[in-house]
């Protein structure tokens, strides 16, 4: 079964009216990783998804869910 | 207005991901020097040339390693060598690695053809794969910038 990880990181920063690059500074990452997150592109280890979801104040789950 | 680390490390990170692939590119050219320069050359100069492809074939392992900053404070240096940066340098480094496997495959077919030095070959296949690693990461990350 192929799962995808979804992610509505975009949206949940962008209602804290929070840039890439502003959400990237109060994780300690670069603006280009929020980037390829954002994208799907690239798939956040346990720890960063965490410091997202601490950043933005809401559960991992919020921001990540499986897609089948 | 002075720039922030974040900032700073934005900006480094994306002239990278041009650098390294245009690096890469001239790394290649480069290599016509060997390829087909003067066979009469004395010995001296064919150490010379042999000691100046190490030193650029180190030189430009070490960028890709270190993510090319090295006199930055550690703050910027954490921040070009976050997450997706390690991602894409070992999505680099296993592009390299195959790439490495696929030029010696191909050096040892052509040796039941014609004779290759074990120098020559080794001199290819370092080359390809260096050349290949660069640029496989300068495109990952021109794309991770690029798809804002």
């Amino acid at each position: 079964m192929a799962e995808r990880l979804a992610n509505r990181l975009r949206d949940l920063r962008s209602e804290l009216d929070l840039t890439q690059a502003a959400l990237a500074e109060k994780v300690g990452v670069s603006r280009k990783t929020i980037n390829t997150v954002e994208n799907g592109v690239f798939i956040p280890s346990t720890l960063l998804a965490l410091r997202l979801a601490r950043a933005l104040g809401c559960p991992v789950e919020a921001i990540f869910s499986l897609e089948d | 207005m002075t720039e922030s680390d974040f900032e700073t490390a934005d900006r480094l990170s994306r002239r990278r991901a041009w650098l390294l692939p245009v690096l890469a590119i001239l790394f290649l050219s480069g290599q016509a020097i060997y390829a087909l320069g003067p066979h009469w050359a004395s010995r001296s100069l064919d150490q010379l040339k042999v000691a100046g492809w190490l030193l650029w074939a180190a030189t430009l392992l070490f960028l890709l390693a270190t993510g090319g900053a090295p006199f930055r404070s550690r703050r910027i240096r954490a921040l070009l060598d976050d997450e997706a940066t390690r991602q894409h340098r070992a999505r680099a480094y296993a592009f390299g690695f195959w790439i490495a496997v696929g030029t010696a495959m191909g050096i040892y077919l052509l040796t039941a053809f014609d004779e290759v030095k074990p120098r020559e070959s080794i001199h290819i296949i370092v080359t390809a794969a260096i050349a290949g690693a660069l640029l496989t990461f300068g495109i990952l990350e021109h794309r991770a910038h690029r798809d804002g």
